[in-house]
């Protein structure tokens, strides 16, 4: 079996592929806006489950149940840490 | 409990966006129900009463919301308001099944109301479906409250809800003050209460959701989107539909008998007044009920279908990149879809985007280049009989405008863009229900809110005319319209009275072209004049009302010159290529 260091299993939403799978590490908060805020409404928080349905254009993925669209420099902040396969 | 009272009890319905509130709201209060703006804000709050055992309740369904502490949008302030004031007594917290652990960060903050709460745990069946078990017990012992659970949409569970509502009480959860302890709480409870044997979208829904989102697939699905609109609101609506209600029941019914009686009223400028060229009933409500009511009904019903659909939004995930270089996000796609329809509705929805900045921008393309129906159904019919390539160059200089101008608008504005993030419902079959619903209040909303602007505008037109000032314009405007665009003096004519009355002008333009005095190129030009003014004197009077004069008329000082220099130019460019089309 092929052993990881944490820091390979841990990476920003937005350099994942589509199909990638794993849950919510930590979300980085935005220096002005209300980044942190609105996607800890809509339950992107740590411990919850991602899927990355699409890359392009724009990212989507599986949160929970919920489908979520968002930009590039929003999926920078999220960081998942991805199942082990 | 309940009891009897001197007031009928006040219900509020919260919850997340998209947990099927609306439609709790729809099998509690039955049909009678009212939209009425929240003092001081213009979001619709939808009020209701239903009987509850021997009780009648009033019953208010508040914007969806994903919070009500922290930084909220417009809607959360005023759903906040709402619950907080005395306009509550008592909260049912609506809960999509699949998505309970976003829904109790919103309890979290819930209990720090101390009214009591029922929580409404719906679409369990879609649930089951996805192999998501939530044990509706278990979460009422952890949350004090009763939990009932529902399939809204079938009926099923509401008997049971109207019950429970006799037990509702305060939550007992921990006082919970900052938003990740309330993330902690949530995914606690989440995981003691759910159980989940698979993450997965149901594939029918997944695939369907994937092609509306995807390019390859999804310009195509928005090509036929659009042939249905074209099909249903600008044959269908604008041309069956207008010419019963415009020619058969005002033409031989409204208008004969509103003149029958004005005939007994001795002053002639009252006469004029109520039933004259401009008058309030022959021209203002002829105008708003006869012409662009089917249009916009019609609209109302297929945009209702597909924002029910799920649609929509998917559309937001691939034009976001295209708004984002002219300052929007995304999300921007709804009111420019609206504005297809009527653009006066869809500078009232700008207020869906997050910052003054955006809003401004949609305001001002919305004004400058999305043409409502009425003006599509001008466009098609004239340039439809001349040439598919008369059609793209009108289109092509439309679009080619709107870019350059909200890209030099999001460079020059003052504040910022918010990101794209947006929550993707799901794509589902809407239920008719629901869609009629929707367009009955929107159609009321078009009643009460854009027909007294149409009837202001008329007004307006007959003082205008009454003084001399109508003619004045025209004729101020016939050198440019002639030495600048190339067009006959009449269309100076054209132009002032489409600003007024959209019909008039394309009436007015179609009678020109019928007639031979519009050669192809002529009809291109005056097309995309018309296109790049401000639609109507209601958008105007929308935008008064929304960002005040001094931001309407600027927008009307800079939209000017650019339909005009911009017809110029077009003038000049195809006769030096000498096109005919």
């Amino acid at each position: 079996m092929h052993l990881r260091s944490p820091s390979d299993g841990v990476r920003p939403l937005a350099t994942l592929p589509a199909g990638a799978s794993g849950t919510v590490g930590r979300v980085v908060g935005h220096h002005d806006g209300d980044r942190l805020d609105r996607l800890q409404a809509l339950g992107v928080t740590p411990g919850a489950a991602v899927v990355v349905l699409q890359t392009s254009p724009g990212i989507v993925f599986l949160c929970d149940q919920t489908e979520l669209a968002i930009e590039r420099a929003v999926a920078e902040s999220i960081f998942v840490v991805l199942a082990e396969e | 409990m309940l009891r009897l009272r001197a007031h009928p009890l006040k219900i509020a319905l919260v919850g997340n966006p998209n947990v099927g509130k609306s439609v709790v709201f729809g099998r509690l209060t039955g049909r009678y129900a009212t939209v009425s703006n929240y003092p001081g804000t213009t979001v619709a709050v939808t009020k209701g009463r239903a009987l509850v055992g021997a009780e009648v309740c009033e019953i208010v369904d508040t914007p969806g919301v994903n919070a009500i502490e922290g930084c909220l949008t417009e809607d959360e302030q005023i759903a906040k308001a709402v619950l907080v004031g005395d306009e509550t007594d008592l909260m049912v917290q609506v809960v999509d099944a699949r998505n309970i652990r976003r829904a109790l960060m919103l309890t979290a903050q819930l209990a720090a109301l101390h009214k009591p709460v029922v929580v409404a745990l719906n679409m369990v069946d879609e649930a089951l479906e996805r192999g998501i078990a939530v044990d509706a017990n278990e979460l009422a012992r952890e949350l004090g409250v009763p939990v009932v659970e529902l399939v809204a949409i079938e009926g099923r569970g509401l008997e049971a809800l109207r019950k429970a509502l006799a037990d509702a009480r305060p939550l007992s959860v921990p006082a919970l003050r900052d938003v990740s302890s309330q993330v902690t709480w949530a995914h606690e409870v989440t995981s003691r209460v759910r159980h989940i044997s698979s993450l997965s979208l149901a594939t029918v829904q997944e695939a369907l959701s994937r092609a509306t989102r995807r390019p390859l697939t999804g310009i195509p699905i928005l090509a036929l989107v659009l042939y249905s609109l074209y099909l249903f609101v600008g044959v269908f609506g604008a041309q069956t539909l207008v010419r019963f209600f415009e020619e058969t029941v005002f033409g031989r019914f409204v208008n004969p008998a509103a003149i029958a009686v004005m005939a007994f009223v001795p002053l002639p400028i009252v006469r004029d007044f109520v039933v004259g060229e401009y008058g309030v009933i022959t021209m203002g409500l002829t105008y708003a009920i006869a012409i662009v009511l089917p249009v916009v009904a019609t609209f109302f019903l297929l945009f209702g279908f597909l924002e029910d659909s799920g649609y929509i939004p998917r559309l937001a995930v691939f034009s976001d990149r295209i708004f984002r270089a002219m300052g929007l996000n995304g999300k921007a796609v709804l009111p420019m879809v609206l504005g297809l329809g009527c653009d006066t509705m869809a500078t009232m929805t700008t207020r869906i985007l997050a910052t003054p900045k955006e809003r401004l921008i949609a305001i001002l393309l919305l004004a400058l280049g999305i043409p409502c129906s009425a003006q599509l159904a001008t466009i098609l019919g004239i340039l439809g009989g001349i040439s598919f390539g008369a059609l793209l160059t009108l289109f092509g200089v439309v679009v080619a405008q709107m870019f350059l101008v909200g890209w030099l608008a999001a460079r020059v504005l003052p504040g910022r863009r918010s990101e794209f993030i947006l929550e993707l419902p799901p794509i589902r079959l809407p239920r008719l229900a629901n869609v009629l619903t929707k367009t009955r209040l929107r159609v009321w909303w078009y009643l009460g809110e854009a027909v007294p602007l149409f009837l202001i505008g008329t007004m307006l037109l007959f003082v205008l005319d009454k003084v001399h000032v109508l003619g004045a314009l025209a004729q101020a405007g016939r050198p440019v319209v002639h030495g600048l665009l190339g067009l006959p003096d009449e269309t100076a004519e054209i132009f002032v009275m489409g600003f007024l009355r959209r019909d008039y002008g394309a009436a007015g333009l179609f009678r020109l072209a019928q007639s031979g005095q519009l050669s192809a190129v002529q009809s291109v030009v005056a097309l995309t004049v018309m296109t790049l003014f401000i639609p109507c004197v209601a958008n105007f009077l929308m935008i008064v009302r929304e960002r005040g004069a001094r931001v309407a008329v600027a927008m009307l000082a800079v939209i000017t010159p650019i339909a005009v220099l911009t017809g110029a130019g077009l003038n000049l460019v195809l006769h030096a290529f000498a096109v005919t089309f």
